[in-house]
């Protein structure tokens, strides 16, 4: 085969946060960063996928790149680009291609590879990501199709299996966990600094739980206020969060910054002047928002995402059931985009339009010599070699053109056109397969 | 075999099973084993109340005066404690605790059997049953305390760990723990203090001062300053939690050697020598 698709990357599976919360590409680098990765030799297509739990690469490449040191170069790509040292994550990433990279990337959209499997957020930041590949210009035909299926793949899992309705949300697990240190809730004061999805998530969970009031400091006052209107909470001025840190008793972390917004000494502070009344850090940024240290504290509680992760992993029986059917369903759509992306190779694309030509060749043949009164065998001789030969002219700029491009940059474009143009459909095309086509676009 | 040695028999079996049954809920959260370990609990204490009655009845004196009596008596008055407590809040872990200790406890008062003492005609008075039970009743307000803060360190450990799971989730919450801990000690301080005053005024009565040094009055004020110690610390600088459980454990551990290692090296009055 002339192309192969391969995912290098890490997640929370292979590394610690503190070395994805590193790698991870925020949004402003993604575009110069795509057209480097496009640019290394082997790579046709390229996408990169990043979230607070996983960064990977995702591309279309030549066969033998693998072969070729591919995978080192783009794992050197990313130390350059994250401005990390190789060795600091080499060991956590993986590599994989061919049917297993197409599996892999259908697994993290339907959210089968996330940390809370089930959570709904992954499918939004892998479209996301696919939309600044797209928009970059490093995403062909190949990766439209694979991510694409991807998203029509979450959304059958989604549907069809009763992941998502199961789903134990890290929030939840937060406000569970809140629950094993607290009893009573009503007296209780919550804090959100930064308001993420799944801050405002655990917000709401907690509320619902009856906890007594919510704090919120977002970098934005603006933000705080509306949310705060939302939750019925008070907005909190966003320089001045160590000064109400000592009323909070849950506080909520999932502001962006590369420092650590509440450190330790901060935290003694405030615990003396709450008297030392418990309190529970939730961290739900990447990079993290508050220093870790303060778990070894008396009377503090924290839980980053790895934590909850695990707190959330007390409850994977019942859905594992569910998840093995999101399984079953990922591998039929694997096997399905498997049939077309071979049918991307030239060959058998030449062979295809050989056989539907000759065929209509064929039954048109027939049809004429079925009306001719005089059925003489010369007749059907001329007829047989005119139309051959009509066809084979036809053809034959085609089919050159195809078999010169093989192997080249832009194939898939040409053998995706061909195949539209001769209504050669890749084989099974499922019927609910309802995005836009834009193969040949 | 004496009716009260049938009865404590009966209780120590329950002790032991009312352990394995709260043990139990721990390991397979049913709510059957946790019915099933309030059950066994509450008949063994109601069998172990029946051997002291029956003890008592037969020594004409509330059985409070040898080793074993003492040590059985305080087993039983920690489980009622408990018991009590249960009714308000729902602690199945806490009960696996209490009952394992007061299978030990009882255990170990057996170990000390003898027959009932006489009591010398002058110690015949109310006195001795109400110091005893108020300095027993402080000193069982704070084994529980002392077996909630057991509980309360091995909770804390797990969160602090990130060993959580659907088995943490039906310990009860750090909040009630540490509540739980700061009531007893609130309750068993003043019950230890007048039990503290009461044996001093019978003291008095008996024998005519009302402090002579003995080991088990030298224990208890140490043991009483330690608490005395600890509320403050909690009321003034907020010590709670970790610090608090640790404490109140040292604290019973003091009790406990005061018990057993006083009245077997030292024994004087409060050893069953009454001359």
């Amino acid at each position: 085969m002339a192309r192969d698709i391969l995912i290098v990357g890490l997640s929370h599976r292979t590394a610690p946060s503190a070395v994805r919360e590193r790698l991870a590409f925020p949004q402003v680098d993604l575009q110069p960063a795509l057209a480097r990765l496009a640019g290394l030799d082997g790579v046709h297509e390229a996408a990169i996928v990043s979230t607070c739990n996983r960064v990977e690469v995702v591309a279309c490449v030549a066969e033998d790149a693998r072969a070729r040191g591919l995978e080192t170069r783009i794992s050197e790509f990313l130390a350059a680009e994250r401005n990390m040292a190789h060795a600091e994550f080499a060991a956590h990433l993986y590599a994989h291609s061919g049917r297993e990279g197409v599996r892999h990337l259908f697994r993290v959209a339907s959210s089968l590879d996330s940390m809370v499997v089930g959570e709904p957020q992954i499918l939004g930041q892998v479209k996301d990501h696919y939309e600044e590949a797209a928009l970059a210009g490093t995403s062909g035909s190949v990766l439209h199709r694979v991510f694409h299926r991807a998203f029509a793949v979450a959304k059958r899992v989604r549907t069809e299996t009763g992941i998502a309705g199961k789903a134990v949300s890290v929030a939840s697990s937060a406000v569970d966990l809140a629950r094993t240190i607290f009893e009573k809730f009503d007296d209780k004061t919550a804090m959100l600094i930064g308001a993420g999805t799944m801050s405002e998530l655990a917000a709401r969970h907690l509320k619902t739980q009856g906890v007594g009031s919510v704090m919120i400091a977002t970098r934005t006052f603006e933000r705080a206020v509306a949310l705060a209107r939302e939750l019925q909470g008070v907005p909190v001025p966003f320089d001045r969060v160590a000064e109400y840190l000592k009323l909070a008793d849950v506080v909520i972390g999932s502001a962006g910054a590369t420092d650590y917004l509440v450190t330790a000494p901060l935290v003694q502070e405030v615990l003396r002047a709450r008297k030392q009344r418990p309190m529970f850090f939730i961290d739900l940024a990447v990079p993290r928002n508050f220093d870790p240290t303060i778990n070894d504290l008396d009377n503090v509680y924290l839980y980053d995402l790895d934590d909850l992760a695990v707190a959330v992993a007390g409850n994977v029986d019942e859905r594992e059931r569910e998840a093995v059917r999101g399984e079953a369903i990922v591998e039929e759509e694997v096997e399905r985009f498997w049939r077309w992306f071979e049918s991307l190779e030239v060959v058998p694309t030449i062979v295809a339009i050989r056989e539907k030509v000759e065929a209509i060749r064929q039954r048109e043949l027939e049809k004429a010599l079925a009306s001719l009164k005089d059925q003489a065998p010369r007749h059907r001789e001329l007829l047989d070699a005119l139309t051959s030969s009509i066809v084979n002219k036809i053809l034959h700029a085609p089919i050159a053109s195809l078999k010169h491009h093989d192997g080249r940059e832009g194939t898939p474009d040409l053998v995706v056109s061909a195949r539209r143009l001769f209504d050669l459909e890749p084989p099974a095309r499922s019927p609910d397969d309802k995005e836009p086509d834009k193969e040949s676009a | 075999m004496t009716s009260e040695l049938v009865l404590l028999k009966a209780a120590l079996v329950a002790y032991l099973l009312a352990a394995g049954a709260f043990g139990l809920f721990l390991l397979v959260l049913h709510p059957i084993s946790r019915a099933l370990g309030l059950s066994l609990l509450l008949a063994a204490f109601l069998a172990h109340g029946g051997a002291i009655a029956a003890r008592s009845i037969t020594a004409g004196h509330v059985a409070v005066v040898t080793d074993y009596e003492a040590l059985s008596f305080f087993a039983w008055l920690v489980v009622g404690v408990y018991v009590a407590v249960e009714l308000r809040y729902r602690l199945a872990a806490v009960g696996a605790v209490v009952a394992a200790f007061a299978f030990v406890v009882t255990l170990g008062a057996a170990v000390f059997y003898s027959g009932v003492q006489e009591l010398p005609p002058n110690l015949r008075s109310a006195w001795l049953f109400v110091h005893v039970t108020l300095a027993f009743l402080g000193n069982a307000v704070l084994a529980l305390a002392f077996c909630v803060s057991l509980v309360y360190l091995f909770h804390e450990r797990q969160l602090k760990e990130k060993r959580v799971g659907e088995r943490m989730r039906r310990l009860p919450s750090l909040e009630t723990l540490d509540q739980l801990n700061y009531r007893a000690l609130s309750w068993g301080f003043p019950l230890l203090t007048l039990g503290i005053i009461t044996g001093a005024v019978w003291g008095k009565y008996s024998w005519g001062s009302f402090w002579s040094w003995e080991p088990r009055e030298v224990f208890s004020l140490i043991v009483w300053m330690l608490y005395a110690g600890l509320l403050q610390a909690r009321l003034v600088a907020g010590w709670r939690g970790r610090r608090l459980a640790t404490v109140t454990i040292i604290g019973f551990a003091v009790v406990l050697v005061s018990f057993v290692f006083g009245n077997v090296f030292f024994p004087g009055k409060h050893g069953g020598s009454f001359d």
